[in-house]
């Protein structure tokens, strides 16, 4: 008897809890928690996914893709830059995307897959490194930083989640670029490009990239492979965004037109293939 | 694609693994240590799922740490190994499972011998002269067959390696440009080149 | 023998096999979009509400787009049932955010909140593509546009639903005037605006079957809302 009233006793408990939860989830004081989400009842959540996700069910849900972003190490910090185009299928649903994401003052993040994917763990993340910087008085490294949302993202692996995204910035061991996806992979590195234009952004800054490079090369460097990427790659186009990472703190450098680069750098020269530096 | 492997020497285990990180047809970096060390003695290498390898990798690591902390002795080879193939037998009948292959590598004080272990990730656990996961297998066994021995010195071990990653780099479609090689003896972990 | 009866089409999802045919969405389409101006926005939608992948229109007038307690405008096309369950979740949650602090939340929060929103239903998302338009801290116009599960961006002038893809284009040469020659951006008064947003539902009835019967303008100023009602094509 006692068995059943302790089970009909915590039922009761558990309903309360769930409308306190239920009531109180909008207040942003209850915030320090991870964020939640609405399920659907099905047994199965990847084949869900994959179902309203394709091209074949009649109300197919288009998720924003489509991306070049690089970042690359040299001796005065990181370059970090991106495309803009966003697309829907072979539609092109905005061309002003700004896939350079400001986490805060010191770190860059960027977009490459689920748009919507990126910007709200990037946002979370900005929200995490803020309470770390307040719990433990001095700012978070880019190390721990890319790990709590490595770590964030593991948690819905292979539930459909799709982010490609590098966590640039400078902290007290130099400068650093880590490179996370929704896999779960996590790794630093000197130079990354994340996206479908990515091979083609490899090509012009494996051949043209110099450790010493002075400033204004590196930012050339970096537009150059993005435009190179824009123009054999349909789903990345529009503008190339240009961010520069420094001791202290990022800067961003500039915006432009790949068509008006198109014009610009069609009759330039072309650099003899003798003299560029290939990386080993 | 990945290539993890390993074998016994005298008082030595020697281990390599690939370097690359891969994603669809590009590489994303060639130059990752594929492997964590659980103690000052013991080294566990992985290969699989990116993500899961990482994650339980740490994660073994983490405990084996915690375990030495509250017990004030150190993990045997064999007991790690043990603990490893539990963590993912038991984690294999749950909802998501970890799919990682791992071989793990020690030199135990007490016997003064060093140990290899080869563990899949559907929990099995096999002591062995010499291991390898993948593709690697294919290529290495015969080589293992031909040439392992259980006495071999640290000059024999640094050639038989050398031989391994020549054929792999001779034979092995994958274009693997680099191999981390590390050895585990009674002086602890340490990278060498070969 | 072919009928030429219009057929709904079957589809399975692939979770039948599994055990479980959930599939909670149909298209109830229609057209949805919004200028922004110096001092105003113009946001506008069909009343139409078409029955899924047959053809079958249920309704001439059914609104889609809201007016909200803080004076902005949300429009929802795609599915209906899910597009109402957002306004009524934003709604409710304008009006929780009035009691904690006493003042209405601005548009830009408002577009942050609908982000997340929609965002926490990534795995099972709103089958609804939204708009947003309303007024900035400043008094400028500001139209934010979405995809199904958050990710959105300010922008000038942007359409959406099932005659977006129509209008769009109008748009980016109209308002944006993305030319040949370069990019001419002229500042629009409201009578232009309103203008080029009529002709935008009108060629877009013409070519698109689950747009028409009749725009309704939602003109956005720091005086209120006002509504306007114009007829479409009703074939």
């Amino acid at each position: 008897m006692n068995s059943i009233l302790n089970e009909f006793k915590s039922t009761s408990a558990l309903c309360e809890e769930e409308l306190h939860d239920s009531l109180y989830d909008w207040d942003t004081a209850n915030g320090f928690a991870l964020p939640t989400f609405e399920f659907p009842a099905v047994h199965n959540l990847n084949r869900f996914m994959k179902d309203i996700t394709s091209a074949s069910a009649p109300c197919q849900i288009e998720i924003q893709h489509g991306t070049t972003t690089l970042a690359f190490k040299f001796k005065s910090g990181v370059i970090v830059a991106a495309d803009s185009r966003a697309s829907q299928g072979n539609y092109v649903s905005t061309s002003s995307v700004k896939k350079i994401i400001e986490i805060n003052p010191f770190l860059l993040g960027t977009m490459a897959g689920g748009a919507a994917d990126c910007t709200f763990w990037q946002r979370e993340l900005g929200r995490q490194c803020r309470l770390y910087e307040l719990r433990n008085k001095e700012r978070i490294s880019v190390a721990a930083a890319s790990k709590l949302l490595a770590n964030m993202i593991y948690r819905y692996k292979g539930m459909g989640l799709s982010m490609g995204t590098m966590v640039t910035g400078w902290d007290k061991t130099g400068p650093k670029i880590f490179y996370v996806d929704s896999d779960g992979t996590r790794v630093d590195g000197e130079l990354f490009s994340v996206g479908s234009g990515s091979p083609f952004a490899y090509g012009i800054i494996d051949n043209g990239f110099d450790f010493d490079l002075d400033v204004p090369s590196a930012i050339d460097l970096g537009k150059r492979a993005i435009y190179h990427a824009t123009h054999r790659d349909g789903a990345s186009g529009g503008t190339v965004n240009l961010y520069h990472v420094k001791p202290d703190g990022w800067a961003r450098i500039g915006r432009w037109d790949v068509e008006d680069l198109h014009w610009e750098f069609q009759d330039q020269p072309k650099p003899s293939p003798i003299n560029s530096s290939v990386i080993g | 694609m990945e290539c993890i492997f390993g074998f016994t020497g005298k008082d030595f285990v020697m281990t390599a693994t690939d370097s690359t990180v891969a994603q669809s047809i590009l590489i994303v970096k060639s130059t990752e240590d594929k492997s964590r060390a659980l103690s000052k003695r013991i080294l566990l290498l992985f290969a699989g799922e990116s993500g899961d390898t990482v994650q339980f990798a740490e994660f073994i690591q983490r405990n084996v740490r915690l375990y030495e902390i509250r017990n004030g002795v150190e993990l045997s080879t064999k007991s790690a190994a043990t603990f490893t193939r539990r963590e993912l037998a038991d984690n294999l009948r749950s909802r998501k499972q970890y799919s990682v292959n791992l071989i793990l590598a020690g030199y135990d004080l007490t016997t003064e011998l060093p140990s290899l272990y080869q563990l899949d990730y559907l929990g099995s656990s096999v002591s062995a002269p010499f291991a390898a996961h993948g593709y690697a297998a294919h290529f290495l066994f015969s080589i293992f067959d031909r040439y392992h021995r259980p006495d071999l010195s640290l000059e024999e071990a640094k050639a038989l390696m050398k031989m391994c990653v020549g054929e792999l780099q001779r034979r092995f479609l994958v274009n693997l440009s680099h191999f981390t090689v590390k050895v585990v003896d009674k002086d602890g972990i340490r990278e060498i080149a070969i | 023998m072919d009928s030429f009866l219009p057929v709904q089409v079957s589809w399975t999802p692939q979770t039948a096999a599994s055990g479980s045919d959930f599939y909670p969405y149909t298209n109830n389409a229609g057209t949805v979009a919004g200028i922004s101006g110096g001092d105003f926005c113009v946001m506008a939608a069909d009343t139409r509400q078409s029955f899924g992948v047959g053809y079958l229109i249920n309704t001439r007038y059914q609104p889609k787009m809201f007016k909200l307690s803080n004076g902005s405008v949300l429009g929802t096309s795609g599915f209906y049932a899910d597009g109402l369950t957002l306004i009524k979740r934003i709604n409710q949650r304008l009006e929780w955010y009035k009691h904690a602090h006493d003042k209405e939340m601005s548009t830009p929060a408002l577009a942050q909140l609908l982000s997340i929103t929609l965002y926490s239903k990534r795995f099972f998302p709103y089958y609804a593509r939204v708009l947003l338009g309303g007024l900035d801290l400043e008094g400028h116009g500001v139209v934010y546009g979405y995809d199904s599960i958050g990710s959105y961006e300010p922008c000038l002038a942007r359409a959406t639903g099932s005659g977006g893809s129509l209008i769009q284009p109008f748009l980016d040469n109209q308002i944006y005037r993305k030319t040949p020659l370069g990019i001419l951006q002229a500042p629009h008064t409201l009578d232009q605006v309103k203008a080029v947003m009529r002709d935008s539902f009108t060629s877009a009835t013409e070519r698109d079957i689950q747009t028409g019967d009749y725009l309704e303008l939602f003109i956005i100023t720091a005086q209120g809302v006002d509504v306007e009602k114009y007829d479409l094509r009703k074939d």
